[in-house]
């Protein structure tokens, strides 16, 4: 541990901390544009310059690249680093275009925002500014205006240190230098968006949000990304019910800053075509009340020898844990499976960045409560079963992609009309994930937090809630529509659960306790 | 409880009711004489054919501004929206695909109905896309629809309304807007 003094405020960090780090620990700002937590150093915009005591006096030196070391003091605050910002966002928006009307970075630009802190200046400028192509396409996600930029080289960096692909290059001397890629090169790779994200400035913009909504009328709430097993993390903007993007927040322990574009553009399906709006039975449309009456009148009448219930590896662990509660309580003697694999029964490619390729969010989560009960079926059980169920209860997952086998009647509770709903006999609409609370335990075994952003759609309720309520037609309701109430129940009865609230998920989530060494390991190996 | 208000002491003449009665009547003759002798002093003007020449930063219909090849002005930035404290702008932005602007509002609504005239939208603007001197303060029609003033309208607004305003202009150049320009016809 290193103690370093930033001001006034004297903390203790661990040895080779970044400064800029280092200063955020101790409330302390340092305004940069080409550092970044998750990439290398290059040091090359100098805003983050701060003054230090060597034996030679005060001298300047940029945070970025100055590691914490005992007795290392820098100070924020002297004219001369406040005269050096100012000097340096001059010099910055020297050749800048000013368009902030019509850039979509206006409102999160950090040119803007350290021009009110730390610029201010009458702008001196004599001589026209050096004119570069605007809109400029070069990939399917984004676009480049190359007046905007600041040389930061961030998009280069990533392109060199993250994806390997390095596309994006500094061309070019002094004022005529611009960022741009090789005739004939295109961005192809999945992981463009981050390439808007990192961008401090309006230089590389997102297509698919471009002039979509000015981002100070967006609301942001923390959640997961549902598209596959990893569970990157993300923010939810949305406004007036409506989401129109998903950043990538913070979690150095899963996705770093970064998420892959098919689950950055899986926002759309929320409003999508897909989703099932409203329930119905027999092809014709009910109300939900009506639909969960004649489930609960088919689950009787097929007895509890002759109903199977499935388990959702793409349901929150609460909807699970309603439905695991529900049947032991109601239908006791019904047998449960879990079917793994990917909707549609296609083999979906992973990559070693992030995608996973099982594209279910809480794989592991159904895996964990099958295995809690110590009675649940996988795939093979279920085909084995099939001859004797006269119905099927399946939540969320297509069991029939899945399978590949034809199915008793089914009814299915799910946000989205894939190949089972459309052959369900009884279709109960749930909400999509960010249209709910919940929790997803992802490939590494990390419990993460789902937050309720917009209400859900037509007549879609979630998951644990639909459940419940089928619960309270058979006789004895699992009581889970409390959230927190079910997974705080989940959390005391299953073991590697043990300690967790969902109140004490926090924003990164948590660990599930290691798996007992009895147990055989069949998790998916974690990166 | 209402106290009864003190009443002044009339004097002799006053209390004879008639001489009262004619002392107003030669202020009412004078009045009439004066303005028979001296038109310029009409306090009441004739509304529908004669205007009130409105002060230069009369807040009136807002218009939307075009530049030199007819396209408008705006380009869709939602700094009017966002500052306005009605809430009566709306504005859906798109892309222009061969216009440098890149931007431009693909629909520009403003609800009059809700609109407070306190013109931050003209303030706020970067681009001087949207103005409130068309000093037009008759701002009505039969249904609430109407009253939303969508971007054609409020791009034609003042063309429409030459012709007419014009006339009046014509019989009382005083009441024309500042660095009003005639079009070149004769007067008849």
């Amino acid at each position: 541990m290193a103690k370093v003094k930033i001001n006034d405020t004297e903390i203790e960090v661990p040895n080779g901390t970044n400064m800029i780090e280092a200063a955020k620990l101790a409330g302390e700002e340092i305004p940069h544009y080409c550092y970044h937590p998750h990439l290398s150093i290059a040091g090359n915009c100098r805003m983050c310059l701060v003054e230090t005591t060597t034996p030679r006096g005060p001298v300047l030196e940029i945070a970025c690249n100055m590691q914490a070391r005992d007795g290392l003091a820098i100070r924020t605050d002297t004219a001369q680093v406040l005269h050096m910002r100012k000097s340096v966002m001059e010099f910055l928006l020297v050749n800048h275009p000013l368009d902030c009307p019509i850039c979509d970075q206006s409102g999160e630009c950090r040119l803007q925002d350290y021009y009110m802190e730390h610029g201010q200046y009458d702008s001196r400028g004599l001589d026209p500014k050096v004119g570069k192509n605007k809109r400029q396409d070069i990939g399917d996600l984004i676009v480049l205006d190359a007046e905007r930029c600041v040389q930061c080289s961030r998009c280069e960096r990533f392109g060199d240190e993250v994806t390997g692909t390095g596309e994006l290059r500094l061309m070019n001397r002094g004022d005529h230098t611009e960022i741009g890629m090789f005739p004939g090169d295109r961005l192809s790779h999945n992981y463009q968006g981050n390439l808007a994200d990192i961008c401090p400035v309006g230089a590389l913009t997102n297509k698919d949000f471009r002039f979509q909504r000015r981002v100070w009328y967006l609301k942001e709430t923390a959640s997961v990304c549902t598209g596959c097993a990893t569970g990157c993390n993300i923010q939810v903007c949305h406004q007036e019910g409506e989401v129109f993007r998903y950043l990538p927040r913070r979690n150095d322990q899963v996705n770093k800053s970064w998420m892959c574009d098919m689950g950055r553009l899986s926002y759309q399906e929320i409003a999508g075509l897909k989703r099932i709006l409203k329930a119905s039975v027999d092809g014709k449309a009910v109300e939900p009340d009506v639909a969960t009456g004649e489930i609960a009148t088919r689950i009787r009448a097929a007895g509890a020898a002759g109903v199977g219930f499935v388990l959702g590896t793409r349901a929150t662990n609460e909807a699970n844990w309603a439905l695991l509660q529900m049947v032991r309580a109601n239908v006791p003697g019904a047998r449960i499976f879990v079917v793994e694999g990917n909707d549609g029964g296609q083999a979906a490619q992973g990559d070693t960045l992030l995608l996973s390729g099982d594209r279910n969010p809480n794989t592991a989560g159904a895996r964990l409560l099958a295995r809690h009960d110590g009675n649940v079926g996988d795939r093979l059980a279920l085909l084995a079963a099939l001859p004797e169920l006269k119905l099927l209860v399946v939540l969320e997952d297509d069991v029939l992609g899945r399978l590949g086998a034809a199915l008793p009647p089914v009814v299915f509770f799910g946000a989205f009309k894939n190949a089972t709903a459309q052959a369900a006999a009884i279709v109960v609409p749930t909400a999509h994930p960010v249209e709910q609370d919940g929790s997803y335990i992802n490939r590494q075994d990390r419990v993460q937090r789902v937050r309720r952003a917009v209400n859900p759609v037509g007549e879609s309720a979630p998951a644990y809630v639909v459940v419940d309520r089928l619960g309270a037609r058979l006789g004895k309701a699992p009581g889970t529509q409390m959230v927190a109430a079910a997974f705080n129940g989940m959390a005391r009865a299953v073991e590697r659960m043990r300690g967790l609230e969902f109140k004490g998920l926090g924003a990164e989530g948590r660990l599930l306790a290691p798996e007992a060494v009895t147990a055989v390991p069949g998790a998916e190996a974690s990166t | 409880m209402a106290l009864p208000a003190p009443r002044k002491k009339l004097s002799t003449p006053e209390s004879v009711y008639l001489v009262e009665v004619i002392k107003g009547m030669f202020l009412t003759m004078s009045h009439v004489i004066k303005n028979i002798l001296d038109q310029d002093r009409f306090r009441t003007i004739e509304y529908p054919d004669m205007r009130k020449p409105m002060a230069a930063r009369y807040r009136g219909a807002h218009r939307l501004t075009t530049r030199p090849d007819g396209k408008v002005k705006c380009v869709a930035c939602m700094c009017c929206p966002t500052i306005c404290p009605a809430k009566c702008i709306t504005i859906i932005a798109g892309e222009a695909a061969d216009d440098p602007a890149e931007k431009f509002p693909i629909e520009f609504d403003i609800d009059m109905l809700r609109c407070i005239f306190c013109g931050f939208c003209v303030e706020a603007c970067p681009k001087d896309a949207i103005r409130m001197d068309t000093k037009i303060y008759e701002i009505n029609a039969y249904t609430r629809q109407d009253m939303v003033h969508n971007k054609s309208y409020m791009i034609n607004l003042m063309d429409g309304l030459k012709p007419e305003a014009e006339d009046v202009y014509r019989a009382h150049p005083e009441q024309a807007p500042a660095g009003y320009t005639f079009d070149e016809k004769p007067v008849a």
